[in-house]
């Protein structure tokens, strides 16, 4: 039954045209693992493939989402950071297994007539990969991607005549944006598949038709490919495969840096197998730019030229020494760039700690991004998703000079964790003008700057601090403290200050509301004001900010100044991830 | 014969090689595209969603269209704000009754509007209509208008946003 059953299927597709007698492949002499390095080619590309597509399920090509969906693959997606990794890292493989291809078939000769289209059809093969890898390099938008990016460019654009015109229609458009990752994305999953398919089937077609160089001179018997040569194939799939998933495991796929931010600066990094064009560049002083994009049509160039020039019909390498030694010395002089570029970049300390702010910087984007989602407003968003991440860039920009322990030029109090909580206001009650309080402002060196409570009891200071405590709207107060605290204040305080909401003191700021988010906000906007040091105007060095800021900008900083009050120094070095 | 062995085992090893390299790409690649089928990617509101004042809907008065808006919305990587999820009609038939009636079509999910003229709800895709109380009158859905849970906080009015399966009878959160 089972037999007739497969006779049938046979038959069917027989007489549609599949199946039949097939030629059997052969390869002359006997199977080695000298014949492997086309097919394991093969396998990696399939890798690319299947790895591609699925990561094309996830990918928006956008200036605003294209990080935050590579960030949401890699971080969150099952297996994303697997196949990003498999993706990555195998183009890497690639380049390698397509380099030693390629050395292995120069070294032999077998680039000789009649396999001159072979090899040519192969060098254009490794011109598209690099192209497709540099395609897939941006995609990313990340700072690694987006420099490398801009200097490829840039390079590219330094073409004589052409280059304005090359850069724009890269860039799709005057400028990066939308336009630009739109169209290398196109590039990299629609047009260089089709034209990188279509070549390999010329190149296999044709290397499979003239069969490969023999290894050794004279006649040879022909043997069919399979199992023997298939088996030899795919164990060296299977070792290069492993090798590449230990790589990817051991990386844990590929690494993402911050997103693409063109005001941030990033020390930008070609891919690996581009640093030697990178190290040339550095070494070509002004003539960089010609360097980068003459060197490789020269290197191209020769390639393409070898089977032209070296055409005597002599295979065995020792006999076209002045070929196998030019091609040593290529060879020799790609590595030695390489790892001279790699090297330089291992001794300087300067670029070591940039590198690992980058880091710290990328690993809070993910983290952000991980928990809190990328705003709609772009993946460079994603750092005010931080808590008080905006107030805290304000904080930084207007206000740190004024009032960080840390500053130099520090003029006003220190806005620290624990401002104008209990333990400050005691603080400050005991003696107004201590350094960390009014000690550095013109305030304290006059009559008018309030005096020192530190003969004050105990008992009565902390009722008072709760009373003040309770203008703040926290919801934590003691109401029999606070009760017995308006005595206190009526005794103490209430000659100077007032406490009711908007009323200043008679020659003191107003304390209705103290430490709230809207006495804040009130104070920030116009700290001269009749309400709050109106009564120093003079003496008050405070700007009011009520211009230079927006509402929405000083509600944050105000928000902030209530967050700071039960914020410990960790919780700030949280939101500070340089610190 | 010894040959022919050899030759199968040659063929067994590599088929078996090839197959494991094979699956080891494979079944990343599925587990990857199946992922999201099992995970909520995009969220919707846990939390009641605030309408505004209950005292901008007259008693009485005809059903009136409301957007209905989540403060956030993480959608895979994205997190979006004030995402209009679509639309319910309010009603106050008195004082202190205030009705929703969620403006998607029970039928296949249609935006339903208000038909002035006839008084009664409209869905322009396939014709249903239903009663302002959302009752079904005629046309193809096979249930009334879906009521979302309601209430008054502070004088404010907030609903629950819930997606209903269109398309059977049985009122079922989708």
């Amino acid at each position: 039954m089972k037999a007739s059953m497969k006779d049938v299927v046979r038959d069917f597709l027989r007489e549609r045209g599949l199946g039949g007698e097939r030629v059997a492949s052969v390869i002359p002499g006997e199977a080695s693992f000298a014949y492997v390095f086309g097919t394991v080619l093969m396998f990696l590309f399939l890798v690319e493939a299947a790895s591609g597509v699925a990561m094309a399920a996830f990918y928006a090509p956008s200036s605003t989402d294209a990080w935050g969906s590579v960030a949401y693959l890699q971080d969150q997606a099952l297996l994303g950071w697997f196949l990003r990794g498999l993706h990555v890292h195998g183009a890497s493989a690639i380049v390698v297994i397509a380099g030693i291809h390629l050395v292995q078939t120069a070294l032999y000769g077998a680039y000789k007539k009649p396999r001159e289209l072979v090899w040519w059809l192969g060098i254009l093969l490794m011109v598209l990969t690099l192209a497709w890898a540099v395609t897939g390099y941006v995609l990313r938008w990340d700072q690694a991607g987006f420099w490398a990016n801009k200097v490829e460019v840039g390079i590219a654009a330094a073409t004589p005549l052409l280059g304005g015109v090359i850069k724009k229609l890269a860039l799709g458009g005057n400028d990066y944006g939308n336009l630009t990752l739109t169209r290398f994305y196109m590039l990299h999953v629609m047009i260089l598949p089709a034209l990188v398919g279509g070549v390999i089937a010329g190149h296999v077609m044709l290397a499979r038709k003239l069969g490969p160089t023999p290894l050794g001179d004279g006649e040879q018997v022909s043997r069919p490919r399979w199992p023997e040569q298939t088996l030899r194939n795919t164990i060296a799939i299977a070792m290069v495969f492993t090798i590449l998933l230990a790589y990817v495991i051991s990386t844990h796929g590929a690494d993402l840096a911050a997103p693409a931010d063109p005001s941030q600066a990033y020390d930008a990094r070609p891919l690996w197998y581009f640093r030697w064009l990178f190290e040339l560049r550095e070494l070509s002083g002004s003539a960089e730019k010609l360097v980068a994009l003459i060197t490789p049509a020269i290197v191209g160039g020769a390639l393409v030229a070898l089977p032209l020039v070296d055409r005597l019909p002599a295979r065995d390498p020792r006999r076209r020494l002045p070929y196998v030694g030019g091609l040593a010395g290529l060879l020799a002089l790609i590595c030695g760039l390489t790892i001279a570029s790699l090297v330089s970049d291992t001794h300087s300390e300067e670029l070591a700690k940039r590198v690992a702010k980058a880091d710290v910087r990328a690993a809070l984007a993910r983290k952000l991004a991980r928990e809190n989602g990328v705003p709609a407003t772009g993946a460079g968003d994603v750092f005010m998703t931080a808590p008080m991440a905006k107030a805290r860039a304000l904080f930084d920009s207007r206000c740190k000079s004024c009032h960080d322990a840390q500053s130099k030029d520090r003029k006003g109090p220190i806005i620290a964790p624990g401002h104008g909580n209990r333990d400050w206001l005691k603080a400050f009650i005991k003696n107004p003008s201590g350094d960390e309080f009014w000690g550095r402002t013109k305030l304290s060196k006059t009559d008018a700057s309030m005096k020192p409570f530190q003969q004050m009891q105990p008992t009565d200071l902390e009722n008072l601090v709760e009373l003040i405590y309770s203008e703040s709207g926290e919801s934590d107060v003691v109401e029999d403290k606070r009760k017995r605290g308006v005595d206190v204040f009526e005794h103490a305080c209430s000659d100077c200050h007032a406490r009711e909401d908007g009323m200043p003191g008679s020659s003191a700021p107003g304390l209705g509301g103290v430490g709230s988010r809207g006495y804040y906000l009130s104070f920030i906007s116009n700290p001269k004001s009749a309400l709050h040091m109106g009564h120093d105007k003079d003496r008050s060095q405070m700007p009011r900010f009520d211009k230079e800021l927006t509402l929405v900008e000083r509600d944050a900083l105000a928000e902030y100044l209530v967050w700071l009050r039960t914020a410990t120094p960790a919780d700030l070095a949280v939101l500070d991830p340089y610190q | 014969m010894a040959d022919e062995d050899r030759r199968k085992f040659l063929k067994v090893a590599t088929c078996a090689i090839g197959g494991g390299v094979g699956l080891v790409v494979a079944a990343p690649v599925l587990t990857l595209l199946a992922d999201p089928a099992t995970k909520i990617t995009v969220t919707t509101p846990t939390a009641p969603l605030d309408l505004g004042l209950v005292e901008q809907f007259r008693v009485g008065a005809e059903p009136r269209k409301v957007d209905v808006i989540a403060p956030i919305v993480k959608d895979a990587w994205l997190a979006a704000r004030n995402v209009v999820l679509g639309a319910a009609w309010i009603q106050r038939p008195a004082s202190d009754k205030v009705v929703a009636l969620s403006a998607v079509c029970p039928h296949l999910g249609c935006a339903v509007g208000w038909d002035a003229s006839a008084g009664n709800f409209l869905c322009p895709c396939h014709d249903s209509r239903f009663s302002p109380a959302g009752d079904k009158l005629t046309g193809p859905s096979e249930r009334g208008l879906d009521e979302l849970p309601l209430q008054v906080v502070d004088g404010r009015l907030q609903l629950m946003w819930i997606r209903y399966k269109p398309g059977q009878s049985v009122r079922e959160p989708a």
